[in-house]
């Protein structure tokens, strides 16, 4: 199918010239941060920027169907914990412990998908909810695999360069810029509208000829698998996993990391990602009063602004232009 | 291992924990149902009426018979600044609603670790002694727990059975636009409907925090059995809330005292789960169009 066939409305979102050369200048001046500055804690944060923005990112592209996940660290978690267990019991490289980690949450979220991708909107919201505590307490319980409550302690790093800060950042980086360019590829195809569509109404887009539940199954089922890289990422770089790190408040986190920078567009996530582990920092040593910051953030956002920052800075950026102009 | 004193033990128990979950359930279908909220909040309420208890009762030494009601009141009442600034936005919106009301939890939730620190407190039990009925032990404590979950319940079932109010708010669960059309002022309505189900949060919270202990974070525990015993009977269904917090609160307290804790927590979550799956709108609840 050639563009000329499609209206200009459907072309509207693809990801054209100018928001791809965003994109590699924001990758390149982030390439460049290590040669700069070598201070340890700066490079630290940069990974967890990465990592953390490659969870959101895969919870906006099960977002983008329409089902909202309070269960995605779970899925983080079974990836964390996957690659651990391939790394220091199997004793197998740490790529192969990548590719356990995106293949162990995406088997149960293909075995789960069907089941539970049937329910809608809230329903989905609460099965979720439930699902990420059941995961929680089986890492508790099933001592002998997990470690219980304590977790794993000791969790090498995937190669010995990757000790150095720098090495992890780039790593980290490497490996965000690989996936969010995914997801952004995935969003903007033929596979995206679909998805769009599959969210605005189910049926209309069942009608439309579209596999709407193996659809959302493959979409749940990626989500999935791309967030246990993220876990894997994070377990070898923080060097131990625990029940508590996948917990619902962690999926809740990154529920919050969505809402705020704003559900439709997949800039929402990165922008939320930024402003969730940024923010903190300069709120050091009072972490009750940003928990108190982020839930008023949250009513905020959800009772005036549901696009999230993102809409916030399109609106200022209209307002600019619309004095600019006049 | 079966004796009949031992079967007792958790009947007994299994009572007084369904009257805890329905009391925390039944605010929360509250304002499901009439409001179109789902209260991710509730669980703080639940931690206020604890706090409320505690000074009412353990350290003020108002008589319990008074002290509960009463602290559940001011936190009822109390809360109206919140239904005005908070839940007001979020009426007829579900979706919005419920992580809207998450981030309500986590200021309440955290405002409470910066006044009172993160440490666990005891509120002092309403009698200390023990009745011995045929070999099973009772303590006192929970019969009077039950009593007055007994009475509140009693008292909400006539009242929105009976009363003008009551029929008001049945009126403005059915349709909202209908209801004010009929002239019926549903701002005031949603605000007694509120102040109801924080009522009934708040003296659960007490009950809880007096059975187990009472801290900051011990709102997330009640939220879970309200969402549960909230699903297991449906959303929005009063007489399903009773069924869902009489059969959570036996499963509990059985499966507890036969098999340990966490195998009772598996089996509930597990059905409510399966539940959810092939009969999302929940036992007595009636499925959306």
């Amino acid at each position: 199918m050639t563009d000329a066939s499609l209206s200009p409305l459907a072309l509207a979102p693809r990801a054209g010239g100018r928001p791809l050369a965003i994109a590699a200048a924001v990758v390149a001046v982030l390439a460049l941060v290590p040669l700069v500055i070598a201070d340890k804690f700066i490079l630290s944060l940069g990974s967890t920027v990465f990592i953390t923005a490659i969870a959101a990112a895969s919870l906006h592209l099960i977002i983008r169907t329409g089902h909202i996940s309070l269960g995605h660290a779970a899925f983080m978690g079974i990836g964390a914990y996957a690659s651990v267990l391939t790394v220091m019991e199997l004793g197998l490289p740490f790529a192969a412990g990548v590719l356990a980690a995106f293949v162990a949450p995406c088997l149960l979220a293909l075995a789960i998908g069907p089941l539970v991708l049937r329910l809608t909107g809230k329903y989905f919201v609460l099965v979720t909810f439930l699902f990420g505590e059941i995961v929680r307490m089986v890492f508790v319980e099933w001592k002998s695999v997990t470690g219980g409550a304590n977790g794993i302690f000791g969790i090498p790093a995937p190669a010995p360069v990757f000790n150095d800060p720098a090495a992890y950042y780039y790593l980290s980086l490497g490996a965000g810029v690989l996936l969010v360019g995914f997801i952004a590829r995935l969003l903007a195809s033929e596979v995206g509208r679909a998805i769009d569509a599959v969210r605005e109404s189910e049926r209309l887009a069942h009608c439309s000829g579209i596999p709407v539940l193996r659809l959302k199954v493959t979409i749940f089922a990626l989500g999935c698998g791309i967030v246990g890289i993220a876990g894997a990422l994070q377990g070898h770089f923080i060097r131990y996993v625990d029940p508590t790190s996948y917990s619902v408040v962690q999926s809740l986190n990154l529920v919050v990391v969505n809402v705020i920078g704003g559900m439709q567009t997949l800039v929402g996530p990165l922008v939320g990602t930024l402003f969730y582990l940024i923010l903190p920092e300069m709120l050091r040593g009072y972490v009750e009063l940003q928990r108190i910051i982020f839930g008023i953030i949250l009513i905020i956002v959800m009772a005036f602004l549901p696009g999230g920052l993102v809409e916030l800075g399109g609106r200022a950026l209209q307002l600019v232009r619309r004095r600019a102009g006049s | 291992m079966l004796s009949p004193i031992l079967l007792g033990q958790a009947v007994v128990n299994g009572i007084s924990l369904s009257a805890i979950y329905i009391l925390v359930a039944l605010g929360f279908t509250l304002l499901f149902g009439i409001m179109r909220v789902v209260n991710f909040a509730h669980g703080a309420f639940a931690m206020l009426g604890g706090y409320a208890l505690y000074y009412v009762y353990g350290r003020w030494g108002v008589p319990y018979l008074i002290a509960a009601p009463l602290s559940a009141l001011g936190v009822a009442l109390a809360a109206l600044v919140l239904e005005r600034l908070v839940y007001r936005w979020f009426y007829q919106k579900m979706f919005q609603s419920m992580i809207g009301l998450l981030g309500l939890e986590m200021a309440i939730v955290f405002t409470a670790v910066i006044i009172w620190d993160p440490h666990e407190r005891s509120v002092p039990a309403a009698l200390a002694g023990i009745v011995e009925v045929g070999g099973i032990i009772v303590p006192t404590d929970k019969l009077v727990i039950v009593g007055v979950a007994a009475v509140a319940l009693a008292a909400f079932y006539l009242f929105t059975k009976f009363s003008k109010y009551g029929l008001a708010m049945r009126a403005a669960a059915q349709d909202v636009e209908i209801a004010a059309a009929q002239g019926i002022d549903t701002t005031r309505i949603y605000q007694l409907a509120f102040v109801i189900a924080i009522f009934m949060a708040a003296l659960a919270g007490g009950f809880y925090a007096q059975t187990y202990a009472l801290s900051p974070l011990m709102g997330e525990r009640p939220l879970m059995m309200a969402f549960i015993v909230v699903i297991l009977g449906g959303m929005g269904s009063i007489p399903g809330v009773a069924l869902g917090g009489i059969i959570l609160g036996f499963a509990e307290s059985f499966l507890g005292t036969f098999y340990g804790g966490s195998v009772a927590v598996f089996a509930s979550f597990g059905a409510v789960i399966l539940l959810l799956i092939f009969r999302p709108w929940g036992l007595l609840g009636t499925p959306e169009t």
